[in-house]
């Protein structure tokens, strides 16, 4: 089988908002969000004047993936309550939303499964942001939709070969396009200007062993991504288990009856994110 | 404690949290029996779901759940992390149907 050139892969990656498929207000809130001195009340403003997006934002943070489930009630309220950094991720997490779900069935469940357990676990490991670790969850295999759309035959191949040949997503990843989308991912998020510890969590969260900023981060979106996977929620490409990197592990210091609390802890709120359409 | 959507609600119910519209306004409070007037209600306002006492067994058994997390883990049993990760994912789904 040939592999792509990565090259000629992050060209065409880094071009995807020439598609026609992106819609039109993903393309005007990443114009936005790439200004590094773009104000939360600018955010609020954009968001605001969107009524879909208004919905979309207003019911993603009021799910229970986030610490206030059904207390906000106005997008000013959500932007002051969860900051811009938060913000920004939840804004890119819901305008990508219908593409996860055009793209790829259960990618949007995996992804938001993962900000849930990401929460969860951050908060048990007194982490000071949990929402931004959140984020970090929501917005994890964000390469993947990028491949899909911007490769769709290619990806459906290495889709068909997970199955085929029992290996996971991220291996045949590498075997049709020389990269993975979590480089992928990385690439299109440093273009866009995100914050840098997400750029390094979406890079580093199937080694999180080899961060070195973000080390507690990508370590929590690692073990939140593998729960998601071993819980059977979602679709992330494949339904296999791969390893935990045994640092992440020792770095959270996680015992069974630690992972049996999170997945208890998160059990009510993944059959109410069922429903979670935006 | 599920999650209902509006459209399969029925009289006799009881709600386990407020139930509150999309943006955010209490409809209902806690601990209320819900009647047919009370769920024509709810499905005319902006309610994505109600919490409803009492566990619902899930609809997929048992047996197939554990042989599905059995398939998902065939590839790494034996690595003692994963075996406790499996471990407490079976003790978790078996808690589900008790």
């Amino acid at each position: 089988m040939n592999s792509m050139d990565v090259r000629a892969v992050r060209e065409k990656i880094e071009h995807i908002n020439a598609l026609p498929t992106i819609p039109k207000v993903l393309n005007r809130l990443l114009a936005l969000i790439e200004n590094p001195r773009v104000s939360l009340n600018e955010i609020s403003n954009f968001i605001s004047s969107d009524p879909a997006l208004t919905t979309k934002v207003l019911r993603m943070v009021n799910s229970p993936v986030y610490g206030f489930p059904g207390r906000i009630s106005s997008v000013n309220q959500a932007v002051i309550l969860l900051g811009l950094t938060v913000v920004k991720g939840l804004l890119l997490g819901v305008s990508v939303f219908e593409l996860m779900q055009k793209t790829m069935i259960g990618l949007w469940e995996h992804s938001i499964g993962t900000a849930l357990f990401s929460r969860i676990i951050a908060v048990r490991a007194g982490h000071k942001e949990p929402d931004e670790v959140s984020v970090d969850g929501l917005l994890h295999d964000i390469g993947k939709v990028f491949l899909v759309l911007q490769f769709p035959s290619e990806y459906q191949r290495a889709l068909t070969q997970t199955k085929e040949d029992g290996i996971i997503i991220h291996e045949a990843e590498k075997n049709h396009f020389s990269t993975t989308h979590a480089s992928v991912g990385s690439w299109m998020a440093r273009k866009w200007r995100f914050p840098a510890k997400l750029i390094d969590v979406i890079e580093y969260h199937h080694k999180p062993h080899l961060t070195k900023s973000t080390a507690v981060e990508s370590a929590i979106v690692h073990i939140a991504d593998i729960l998601v996977r071993a819980r059977g929620f979602g679709f992330p490409g494949d339904d296999l288990m791969t390893p935990v990197q045994p640092e992440a592990w020792d770095l959270l210091k996680l015992t069974e009856r630690d992972i049996l609390e999170i997945l208890e802890e998160a059990e009510d709120s993944l059959q109410a994110t069922e429903d979670l359409t935006l | 404690m599920p999650k209902i959507a509006p459209g399969s609600l029925e009289p006799g119910m009881k709600t386990a949290k407020p139930v509150v519209n999309t943006s955010g306004m209490v409809l209902l409070g806690e601990n209320t029996e819900l009647t047919p007037e009370l769920i024509d209600r709810i499905r005319n306002m902006e309610v994505d779901g109600v919490w409803i006492q009492g566990l619902s067994k899930p609809s997929v058994p048992m047996e197939e759940v554990v042989a599905e997390l059995d398939r998902r883990f065939r590839l790494v049993g034996g690595q003692p992390h994963m075996d406790i990760i499996r471990k407490a994912v079976q003790r978790h789904i078996e808690g589900l149907y008790e």
